[in-house]
């Protein structure tokens, strides 16, 4: 395929991948749905259609085995769609490890390798053993005074449903309705959604009577719970006459009716598809107008366009101080439309800043989706039962933010089941319920996203823990006794420390926790740990909603302006140095009642000695999660919009910084990373070790 | 740049042929003494804009600074060939550069001289021409008619 652009390649992956998340998303439904004993058909076609236009994608693009394992996945969901196989939970573990096939497809189709995938050869084998296995039932669609006609024409689809329905003992209406040619589609998608709560309509066929010049009379099949005279009084209007179909007296042979596809494992349905696509034109239709209005976009332009806004907010500022200028030369008119101009564009640009930061936005459901799978496989896996209970999966968050979780939240949620979640028969000891819950809520708290991931399991063995950290050196044995609860807590961040004995597949490695930690801080997070012994384990991320545009306090340390954070800022004090206390090496002051350590940024930071001597000082309080750190600065200059830009990669590990900002007249600010400086004066790394104690007073 | 380190060092010839290729180098000045970059790897020459200290990083990082909305981190030149110390003056300059991380990285100079025009004969290695501590950057001497210019390899001069 050497007429292929890059772009295009690009695009289709992408579009690859959006699709098998949608898979996955139907399978998992498909599930819950599945155990809660309901049958849900449009699941099975969503999944259906999922593959099928895969398997066109994969044609497209010469993805040969992309196309080919498509093809083989879209028969047996056919044969699920159509009634021929019924989905048994082994199906549906065969369906499920589809997805990561997919997976590992795309990934060596995208690099353009040609390798054996052992794993995908297998599957192959499973669905194809699946699929010998389909058989029919007889029909019972003849025991209905059905017009022939109409049933000539049922799609293979269709007359699956019409007997489905028929075998839940559900009765059949036939529903004859005129429609005005200038307005049918609307008033047809009305018919349906409004019938549709007394049932399902199986078909609809045009009944070719004349019936005037601008009218079309339409036949459609509906089957129903509903007695007839509710069905009328419902659905009753001057153009609608609602008729039962009665069931035959005597039977008749089955061959009178033209079943078509009654043979086991029939050819691919690709016409059949074409025909659904067509004649269930309610259903499909409304995915395909969201296809056409949505546009993928790559992030980086959105993070051009964020720029580009941000170099605006220099002109409106520099607007602002023509305004003031102009005011204090005596052009008092002018500098008032001159200010009434830039509160418009200040405005205008504030409204153009939240829309771009909605775009970047998307929902966690995206990644939590994924784990839902992680949860379903390593359950099956350590042969423990597990419930997985999703809150808040609308919250939205940054697009690059969800990438990042996925990998940590993997961790944690390995953790939870394999560390935390005890086998069936200690549950049973304790009165626990058999299957374990693991919970995995998200919501919004200010400017901040919180996910917890908690756990009904054992907790967190606080005696082992110690025992390893001083097995493996991490800490003193008289450093031990000292240690209060968070600290030993804290103590699975610390790289190479595992409380499980054996070394295994998932996540006794000691190599989980600490890495979790570093990715969820680079992120602008923090990451706390509560655990009950017997009861549970929780962990609460907090995260910020965008890493595009923060607002930010400006202050000046010494001679240099820094930006902080808003969003890590919980107040700005005055200082007053004969406040300052000593406490276990530490300078603290009182905070309404409350010890709050502090810290001296341009001490910290190594900043060069101001000449001058500062007599006003300010007290900013950082806080992330449970932490508090009081900031000593020089002056604050307000707040302000800022875009952060990363540092160049050979500052990547000076510790301290988020990135940099335009400030205007050219100059540069260094955006202050809260999380990392409270991080390093409270952990320890610049003092002594913190006495949480005093931290929360 | 890769070929210029490989390139056999030979004695300077009067005039090269005209038929060999000819090499642009960008002279200027650091610590007094005259330095020659290869001109391809250089994107812009800036009068220094205000450029803000990055506390903890390490010596020769002057800061970061803002050119038209790219961030630029600015290396001191003179601190990076540990020359002696020389204030900024009016001439100083920097020049942009990105590094093969795609880092965008200024390189601060005392000022900036013509363009010259080298044929690979008229590149000599540089023997024992400079203190050890700059030799692991310096990929050979030119004499151009009245100077001696100790030429530099860019790539070894940017992070990595």
């Amino acid at each position: 395929m050497p007429e292929i652009t890059d772009k295009a390649r690009e695009e289709f992956f992408s579009e690859a991948q959006e699709i098998i998340e949608t898979l996955s998303r139907n399978l998992l439904a498909l599930d819950t749905a599945q155990k809660s004993g309901k049958e849900d058909p449009s699941l099975i076609n969503e999944a259906f259609r999922a593959v099928h236009t895969l398997k066109g994608l994969a044609g497209l693009f010469g993805a040969v085995r992309l196309g080919a394992f498509s093809h083989r996945l879209e028969d047996l969901l056919d044969d699920l769609r159509l009634g021929r196989m019924d989905l048994r939970p082994e199906v549906l573990d065969v369906l499920f490890s589809t997805v990561d096939a997919y997976g590992r497809i795309l990934t060596i189709e995208k690099e353009g390798r040609d390798e054996d995938l052992p794993s995908v050869d297998d599957l192959f084998r499973r669905l194809d053993k699946l699929g010998a296995a389909v058989e029919r039932s007889a029909s019972p669609v003849g025991g209905y005074e059905l017009d022939p006609g109409m049933l000539a024409v049922l799609t293979e689809y269709e007359e699956h449903r019409l007997r489905s329905n028929i075998e839940q003992n559900l009765l059949l209406y036939r529903l004859r309705v005129q429609f005005d040619l200038s307005t049918i589609d609307k008033a047809l998608d009305d018919m349906k959604e409004r019938a549709k709560r007394h049932g399902e309509i199986i078909t609809y066929l045009p009944t070719g009577e004349a019936t005037g010049v601008d009218a079309i009379e339409l036949d459609l099949l509906l089957a129903s719970r509903d007695d007839l005279a509710t069905l009328i009084g419902s659905l009753g209007a001057d153009n609608i006459v609602i008729e039962e179909i009665p069931r035959r007296r005597r039977s008749v042979p089955p061959s009178v009716v033209p079943l078509r596809g009654s043979v086991a494992g029939a050819m691919s349905p690709k016409q059949e598809f074409d025909r659904l696509a067509e004649a269930a034109a309610g259903e499909v239709a409304p995915s395909l107008r969201s296809l056409t209005q949505t546009v993928r976009v790559d992030i980086r332009k959105l993070d051009h366009l964020m720029n580009i806004v941000g170099e605006l907010s220099i002109v409106r500022s520099s607007l602002s101080r023509i305004a003031e200028r102009l005011r204090g030369e005596g052009s008092r008119q002018l500098a008032t439309e001159l200010m009434r101009l830039h509160r418009n564009f200040d405005r205008r640009l504030g409204e153009m800043q939240d829309g771009i930061l909605e775009v970047r936005m998307v929902p966690l459901g995206q990644v939590f989706d994924r784990l839902a799978r992680v949860v379903r496989q390593i359950s099956r896996d350590l042969g423990k039962e597990i419930r997985l209970v999703i809150t808040g999966a609308e919250t939205e968050i940054d697009k690059l933010i969800v990438e990042e979780l996925s990998d940590p939240l993997m961790h944690m949620i390995r953790n939870a089941i394999d560390h935390g979640i005890e086998s069936a028969e200690r549950r049973a000891e304790v009165g626990k319920p058999l299957a374990g819950t693991i919970a995995l809520n998200a919501f919004q708290k200010g400017n901040h996203v919180m996910i917890e991931v908690e756990d009904d399991g054992r907790g967190i063995d606080e005696e082992a823990l110690i025992e390893k950290a001083v097995e493996s050196g991490k800490i003193a044995r008289h450093e031990a006794s000292e240690l209060v609860r968070d600290e030993i807590l804290a103590l699975i961040f610390v790289p190479g420390l595992s409380t499980r004995e054996q070394v295994d597949d998932l996540s006794g490695r000691g190599v989980g926790m600490d890495i979790v930690k570093t990715n969820i801080n680079k992120l602008g997070g923090v990451i706390d740990v509560h655990s009950e012994t017997g009861i549970g384990t929780k962990m609460a991320i907090t995260l910020p909603i965008t890493l595009a545009i923060v607002s930010a306090l400006l202050v000046r340390v010494h001679s240099q302006v820094f930006a902080i954070p808003l969003s890590t800022v919980s107040e700005a004090l005055s200082f007053d140095p004969s406040q300052v206390r000593r406490v276990e090496n530490r300078e603290v002051i009182t905070v309404r009642g409350s010890s709050l350590p502090i810290c001296d940024l341009g001490r910290l930071l190594g900043l060069p000695e101001p000449i001058e001597d500062r007599r006003r000082r300010f007290v900013v309080v950082a806080a992330l999660g449970s932490r508090r750190l009081g900031l000593v600065v020089d002056h604050l200059f307000g707040q302000e919009d800022i875009v952060i830009k990363p540092l160049g990669s050979s500052l990547s590990r000076v510790r301290g910084f988020a990135g940099a900002t335009e400030l205007g007249d050219q100059r540069v600010g260094l955006v202050l990373d809260s999380g990392a400086v409270i991080e390093e004066v409270l952990s320890g790394a610049e003092g002594p070790r913190e006495r949480p104690s005093l931290l929360h007073g | 740049m890769a070929d210029l380190t490989r390139a056999p060092a030979a004695r300077l010839s009067r005039r090269g042929s005209e038929s060999a290729p000819l090499r642009e180098f960008l002279m200027f000045v650091v610590g007094g003494e005259l330095f020659g970059i290869e001109l391809t790897g250089i994107k812009e020459i800036l009068s220094p804009p205000p450029i803000t200290p990055v506390p903890r990083s390490s010596r020769e990082v002057l800061g970061v600074c803002s050119v038209r909305g790219l961030l630029v981190t600015v290396l001191c030149l003179r601190r990076k060939l540990r020359l002696s110390e020389t204030s900024n003056s009016r001439r100083s300059r920097i020049l942009l550069t990105t590094s093969e991380s795609g880092e965008s990285v200024g390189l601060l100079v005392d000022e900036v001289r013509q363009v010259v025009r080298l044929q690979a004969s008229e590149i000599e290695a540089a023997a024992s021409t400079l203190g050890s501590d700059a030799s692991e950057h310096v990929v050979g001497v030119a004499r151009p008619p009245g100077s001696f210019v100790v030429l530099l390899d860019l790539r070894s001069i940017l992070p990595s």
